[in-house]
């Protein structure tokens, strides 16, 4: 498959020859890439003649989850049925925000990594070729991702708006994705030109959280302004500022073949669609990556020799780590998770964004009546129950996220101390990991949340404020023990493991916030029935911890951390 | 006397292909030995069995008498490793990175806390105790990884390449570390390259090549009544025939048209 997309992203190699990059280098680099990703690193003690075969399970069952969440962006499609533009528009700007959220997660340290300084900076490979060959890196991930969740909506449109559309669509959806891909990236490039490389990783940092929460938050409201402008019957024209977005360009693109009605304004907007992409890609490879490896250097050696980390405030992970484990390897895991996560980029740049989601929910919750004045919808939050317990689970997504990425590390090779210390017990160590997360960034904000919770709905919600904790716990430990059973730090993240995880994790965050949220929903008014489902959860809970815990030696060296 | 290690047919296999071939070998303890063979010679894996990495072998050994497969913790605690390559958490700071691994091999926080600051100091990194490790040169994390192997006070020592990085000061300073640890009656198990180092130190030179070894004894047994260099048994013993042919062959392959080029 890698071969073929390679082959896909050298077709227009005159296009990357005339901007400036070396052809030659460009394929040896993608293909050398792409050779690594497939390589898994033999890990210490890991067997070397392991199967192959698991992994192509997982690519599959891979791409049908992303077909499945595929069929959920038909949505918009369906309910403008009658007004296919606003329907494509609708259906592509969802698509787009999927995207720009795996761009920002999953990929977002792709462009500024530096881990091949040296073996590309010190040898005469143009800057221009570097930055392209990350860009289509990139790209070819975020095809394997979007190919399957682009099939339904394709069988759609060819069923409903004819085979000239279809034919049209895939055009469309490159289209997009390169929009995607050079905007979010140009960004990037434009912020290492414009601010001190030193402070850039952590302005990068800032901009993902701002990012994700615009994403987030436009991402709920957009079903929704969606729902009734679709009751309305509304069209353009009543929302002139639709068409500012690139997507309705894209959709625009739709009237050359007759799919959607031929406006004048819309024939000029559909090229920009062309347009945009290309001089994203132009702009960003002609004016942004001349340096771009100089800069990246500068950057990465931004840690002045002579940083000290600061002597206050040491002994507090210590005393947690005694207070939250018993065993001295636990301590160890709590330890070395908590400095770790503190200090790693990569790390903070995947899990800190996650804290952004919580808050936005919540003033989505009040977006949700935006036609009620404020007060009211002040007032009447307090007889929702439905939406503090959203509120309680979605707190698991921090979880997930920080315990998802608490086991890569680019120096996974540092990992051999584990198996050369006297443990028994593997998970002992796991399981330290897991209660520095726990300590470090769930129960901050899950406790903040409670409070919140505790103030509104008052003292009765007690008992669910326990339940969801109770849940939420044995939802990620669930997770942990059959997909991420891992000591910390012992894993290489590569782009095969790193594609699309971010939005899966989302995902699974709302299968939980689905299921345990709407058990726990339904019994919600019953009291003794919650005290029964608490009991069952927390024995469920101890047996789980249990056996991540008893974690052997042999239960590491048989699990694949693909999910 | 008792061999503290003993290592009777050791074999490992990865699919069909043979890295050691029924290796035996017997250490004795308070000795030096000197491991030594070509690259790809399977050092390397034994050393990795010996220290629990690599746990799927076939053959036995046996640490302090006790079984590998059936006591690696116990013989893990008896066993201090310094690895080849400087692999090691190096977003921590030194003092941060020897409290982890006290923990990991259960020593108590304060015996950590002494432990460390005198090897550090003796080290000349104390200054550096609360600085992150990832702006140290490669001899630094040398020195704070020596320090980590040596933490808990390991009665076998098992040195890989330790002196790869270190100055000159601090390469004499490790070499007598080891007859000090050695006069402590300590084992020390020593792979190296370094074939005038391994002379000097070794009590016994062990050399293995394609999984098997091939000599066994003290320098002057090796010598064998000729006034060769170990560099020079080396060469003899892995057949590896005239290597400055070799590097003839090398340089002339520079020379040869250059045709890659349009």
């Amino acid at each position: 498959m890698n071969k073929l997309l390679l082959a896909l992203v050298m077709l227009p190699s005159l296009l990357w020859k005339r901007m400036g990059a070396d052809i030659a280098q460009l394929r040896a680099i993608l293909d050398v890439k792409l050779m690594l990703d497939d390589r898994k690193p033999l890990n210490v003690g890991r067997r070397q003649n392991e199967q192959k075969k698991p992994r192509k399970a997982m690519t599959l069952l891979g791409m049908f989850i992303f077909f499945i969440v595929g069929c959920v962006y038909l949505f918009p499609l369906m309910v403008f049925a009658d007004n296919r533009i606003m329907g494509l528009w609708a259906f592509l700007t969802l698509f787009l925000f999927m995207l720009t959220f795996s761009l920002i997660t999953d990929f977002a340290n792709v462009l500024v990594d530096t881990k091949d300084k040296i073996i590309l900076f010190s040898r005469p490979v143009n800057d221009k070729t570097i930055f392209l060959s990350r860009m289509l890196h990139i790209f070819i991930y975020l095809f394997r991702m979007v190919f399957p969740m682009s099939l339904a909506a394709w069988g759609f449109i060819a069923y409903s708006m004819g085979w000239l559309a279809a034919l049209l669509y895939p055009l469309v959806i490159l289209l997009l994705v390169f929009m995607a891909l050079f905007f979010v990236n140009g960004t990037y490039l434009l912020l290492l030109k414009v601010v001190k490389p030193a402070r850039f990783k952590e302005i990068i940092n800032y901009l993902q959280i701002a990012f994700s929460v615009v994403l987030f938050s436009t991402y709920y409201l957009l079903p929704r302004v969606m729902e009734n402008a679709a009751l309305q019957q509304v069209s353009v024209n009543d929302y002139p500022w639709v068409r500012w977005f690139p997507t309705y360009w894209l959709a625009s693109v739709f009237s050359w073949v007759g799919t959607v009605p031929s406006v004048p304004v819309d024939r000029w907007l559909s090229l920009l669609a062309v347009v945009f992409p290309v001089f994203c890609l132009y702009a960003s490879v002609r004016w942004l990556a001349p340096n771009f490896t100089g800069l990246l250097s500068e950057a990465d050696t931004d840690a002045p020799p002579q940083k000290v980390v600061k002597k206050g405030g040491a002994g507090r992970y210590k005393r947690l780590a005694e207070l939250f484990n018993r065993s001295s390897e636990a301590r160890a895991g709590f330890t070395i998770a908590w400095l770790q996560t503190a200090r790693s980029r990569t790390f903070k740049m995947r899990v800190y964004p996650s804290f952004a989601y919580v808050p936005i929910y919540f003033l989505y919750m009040f977006f949700i009546n935006t036609n009620k004045p404020m007060s009211e919808v002040w007032a009447s939050l307090s007889e929702r129950s439905g939406v503090y317990l959203a509120l309680l689970y979605m707190t698991s997504f921090v979880m997930l996220q920080a315990l998802g990425y608490v086991v890569y590390s680019e120096q996974y090779k540092a990992a051999w101390i584990y198996y050369a210390s006297p443990t028994s017990y593997p998970g002992k160590i796991m399981a330290g990991a897991y209660k520095a997360m726990w300590v470090k960034f769930f129960l901050p904000l899950f406790a903040s949340v409670s409070l919140f919770v505790l103030y509104v709905w008052g003292l009765p919600a007690l008992l669910d404020v326990v339940l969801a904790l109770v849940n939420v716990m044995v939802f990620t430990l669930l997770i942990m023990r059959f997909s991420y059973r891992q000591l910390p730090f012992s894993q290489l993240e590569q782009m095969n493991n790193k594609a699309g995880k971010g939005l899966m994790r989302m995902l699974l965050t709302f299968l939980s916030v689905g299921i345990m949220g709407v058990g726990h929903f339904m019994a919600v008014n019953f009291w003794w029935l919650k005290l029964l489902f608490l009991l069952l959860s927390s024995a469920l809970l101890w047996l789980i911890w249990d056996s991540f815990t008893k974690t052997t030696w042999d239960n590491l060296e048989g699990v694949e951390e693909d999910m | 006397m008792e061999p503290i290690i003993s290592i009777f047919n050791l074999g490992k296999y990865y699919g069909d292909k043979a890295v050691l071939k029924g290796v035996s070998l017997d250490v004795y303890p308070g000795q030096i030995i000197g491991y030594i063979g070509p690259n790809g010679a399977g050092k390397s894996t034994t050393v990795k069995i010996l220290t629990g990495i690599i746990r799927d072998f076939t053959g036995e050994v046996t640490v302090g008498g006790k079984d590998l497969r059936t006591h690696a913790g116990d013989i893990k605690r008896m066993i201090g490793y310094v690895p080849e390559l400087a692999e090691m958490y190096d977003l921590l700071t030194p003092t941060e990175y020897l409290d982890f691994v006290g923990k990991l091999y259960h020593m108590p926080d304060s015996l950590v806390k002494e432990r460390s600051e005198k090897m550090l100091d003796s080290f000349s990194l104390l200054e550096h105790k609360h600085q992150r490790m990832d702006s140290f040169s490669k001899g630094m994390r040398q020195k704070v990884l020596i320090a980590s192997g040596l933490l808990h006070n390991p009665s076998i020592v098992i040195l890989d390449e330790p002196l790869s990085g270190l100055d000159a000061n601090a390469v004499i300073m490790v070499k007598e570390l080891m007859q000090v640890l050695k006069q402590e009656g300590k084992t020390i198990f020593y792979c190296s390259h370094m074939m005038d180092v391994v002379e000097k130190v070794s009590d016994r030179i062990v050399l293995i090549d394609r999984g098997d070894i091939i000599a066994n004894g003290t320098i002057d047994e090796l010598r064998n009544d000729t006034s060769d260099s170990l560099e020079q048994i080396f060469a003899k013993l892995t057949r590896s025939g005239n290597i400055a042919g070799k590097a003839d062959a090398f340089a002339s392959a520079l020379s040869a048209k250059d045709t890659g080029h349009e």
